[in-house]
């Protein structure tokens, strides 16, 4: 049996007195991209900073490849927040360079890699210029650069094609694609079900800190009877108001 | 270690790259000596043109009603002086501009201390030219029966003092006692000044350009601060060299010139007093209160949302250390004052109270050593404080980190 990347048991998360995450429990495995759903407060990005030891779980176990993260040990793990930037001020090669070291990189593998990542999504020509110089979709190339550096084992991505073009989006699920490849486990946070419909292996809904489906493409749909993920992911959040219209 | 090594060279550079930091300081000492110099120049050429009209002026009108105004004085002034009886002659005449001025000494001006001008123009040079002649009538006409002109340059001019001081028995140096740690009171408020806010914009930046979250994935809140902390304090140093080396060029030209350091109120530098117990403690009142605000400030950035809102909050704190100067009389003659202990160990003023009374002296050892204590458990509160509110509020973006939440478990 494959050993999961991640493997999250029984967590529970509250933060000044709000339950956040009730009693969550997922596994995600290597070369596998996981698809992790909800709507806005529904604790998907509650959940990612606590298994990157942002947030401390109030209960339960948070393990990537086999030990709690922390700090020190992040970094095997790529991570593109939903609350993304970068220094404005700074130049994009020094910036990828401080977030290599930072990833426990040495200066010179970090640079190397950043100008490889540069050449691959033809930015190589601004690698001395400010950030704030770039358009917007530069800017988030540069930060997915920053995500996929010191070769990770585990890739959290929070709706990473928000605001891109589809050439920008295409080159950007084409680098997700060859990580997948080279067996990184990728977490794909999204609210666009095409992208989950054509990415994922395997999925979590989470409504209200719960999980509401869980498991491979195909186990979801058929458990649901459907045969589009945006159906079911649309039918679990009207619940509620069915319920509330009985 | 390798992480905080990172975080520290980031930090700095980002900050010594930025061309403000380097207009900043250039700007400083040439701001502040141009002010110095046409401050100097202005009040010389004032004064000169001022004593230029007083000795042009010949069509004023001196009447003496006090019988303390000596004739030869005004007679070698170049102006007459006329009876009471033609004052309200000579007043008409300066109303229609046939005189230039008419100063009139009444009699009673030993009780009142006053005496009237009238003026043919509201030309404000005249004016002054005018009060100027008509002092320097009055006050030579009352040294003049002194006699002798070295009485009458004592009387007007004063002696200076030449102070011998003891301090339980020992023979002080007197005001060189003051000058080396009273220097680190100056050097907290170039420190204050210059490098207080970089902690503010480093943490407020971080959270409004969004880089803040992708950081903390690979850094601990509290590398952070200490890396952001240590960054600033070498900032603070490049600082401090920078003007060294300005001052010691300054002093280069100036010898080279054929010039002499003069030191203002004639200081000898020879003379100055290094006292270790003094200097160290002086040092460790920068130190603590350099980092007891920069605790304050990240505390600031870290549970506002925005630099803008950081900013406003932080107003208060920046005003803080100069609280002191309304109190400064208590402060230097009466240190059992109870508002001079209150301030001496009240965080947010002990910094510049304790490091002016560790200047003067009016702290016994043990006195001086207890404000430091207290001085550095407020800074590891504040350091603890920033540490865990940066914990709460780095990723949040929409609103100010309330204090209960940042206290709450």
């Amino acid at each position: 049996m494959t050993k999961p990347i991640v493997s999250v048991k029984d967590f529970s998360l509250t933060i000044a007195g709000k339950k956040i995450v009730k009693q969550l429990d997922f596994e995600v495995l290597p070369g596998e991209v996981f698809a992790f759903l909800g709507s806005n407060g529904s604790g998907k990005t509650s959940t990612i900073r606590s298994l990157l030891g942002i947030y401390q779980a109030t209960t339960g176990e948070l393990h990537i490849d086999g030990q709690k993260l922390t700090p020190e040990t992040a970094s095997r793990v790529g991570y593109l927040p939903e609350e993304r930037g970068l220094y404005a001020r700074a130049k994009v090669l020094d910036t990828m360079i401080y977030f290599g070291e930072l990833k426990g990189m040495k200066r010179q593998d970090a640079k190397r890699e950043a100008i490889a990542f540069l050449e691959r999504v033809e930015l190589s020509d601004k690698a001395n210029v400010k950030i704030k110089k770039l358009s917007g979709g530069q800017q988030q190339k540069v930060q997915l650069g920053v995500a996929v550096m010191g070769d990770p084992k585990l890739l959290i991505l929070d709706e990473p094609t928000k605001g891109l073009d589809p050439v920008n989006r295409k080159l950007l699920l084409d680098i997700v694609d060859e990580l997948q490849q080279k067996g990184v486990a990728v977490i794909y946070i999204t609210h666009l079900m095409e992208e989950v419909e054509r990415l994922a292996d395997r999925l979590l809904v989470l409504k209200d800190g719960k999980a509401r489906a869980y498991g491979t493409v195909a186990k979801v749909k058929k458990e649901f009877n459907s045969k589009s993920i945006e159906d079911i992911f649309v039918s679990i959040y009207n619940e509620k108001s069915a319920e509330a219209a009985k | 270690m390798s992480k905080l090594r990172s975080v520290i060279r980031h930090e700095y550079m980002t900050i010594i790259r930025q061309p403000s930091f380097w207009i900043s300081m250039v700007a400083f000492p040439i701001i502040f000596g141009a002010i110095f110099g046409l401050n100097y120049f202005s009040n010389t050429s004032g004064t000169a043109r001022i004593e230029e009209v007083a000795k042009n002026l010949e069509n004023v009108a001196i009447v003496d009603e006090s019988e303390l105004i000596s004739e030869d004085v005004v007679t070698g002034a170049g102006l007459e002086l006329y009876p009471s009886s033609e004052k309200e002659r000579l007043q008409q005449s300066v109303q229609d501009g046939d005189v230039e001025a008419l100063v009139v000494y009444p009699e009673n001006i030993t009780k009142d201390r006053a005496y009237l001008v009238y003026l043919a123009s509201p030309d404000f040079s005249t004016s002054s030219g005018v009060g100027s002649l008509a002092d320097t009538i009055l006050e030579t006409s009352l040294y003049l029966p002194l006699g002798d002109q070295d009485v009458i340059a004592l009387a007007q001019q004063g002696a200076s003092s030449e102070q011998v001081i003891y301090d339980n028995g020992r023979e002080t140096a007197g005001i060189y006692e003051y000058i080396v740690p009273g220097f680190f009171l100056v050097l907290f408020y170039i420190v204050f000044l210059f490098s207080i806010g970089y902690m503010l914009t480093s943490v407020s930046d971080e959270k409004e350009n969004r880089s803040m979250e992708m950081v903390l994935t690979y850094v601990k809140s509290r590398d952070l601060i200490m890396g952001k902390l240590l960054a600033v304090t070498l900032v603070t140093f490049t600082q401090l060299a920078f003007f060294a080396v300005l001052g010691l060029i300054a002093l280069l030209v100036a010898r080279s010139l054929g010039n002499e350091l003069n030191l203002p109120l004639d200081i000898q530098v020879s003379e100055l007093v290094f006292d270790p117990l003094t200097i160290a403690f002086a040092l460790g009142f920068l130190v603590v209160g350099f980092l007891l605000f920069a605790g304050l400030m990240t505390t600031v950035a870290a549970i506002s949302p925005s630099s803008k809102e950081a900013n406003n909050f932080s107003v208060v704190f920046y005003l803080a250390p100069w609280i002191p100067f309304w109190f400064i009389m208590p402060i230097l003659t009466d240190p059992e004052n109870p508002v001079v202990r209150f301030l001496t160990y009240f965080p947010l003023t002990s910094p510049v109270v304790a490091l002016v009374r560790n200047t003067i002296g009016n702290m016994s050892t043990l006195e001086t050593a207890f404000a430091l204590v207290v001085m550095t458990i407020f800074m590891v509160l504040s350091i603890a404080i920033a540490v865990r509110a940066f914990s709460r509020g780095a990723l949040e973006f929409s609103q100010t980190i309330k204090l209960s939440s940042i206290l709450k478990k």
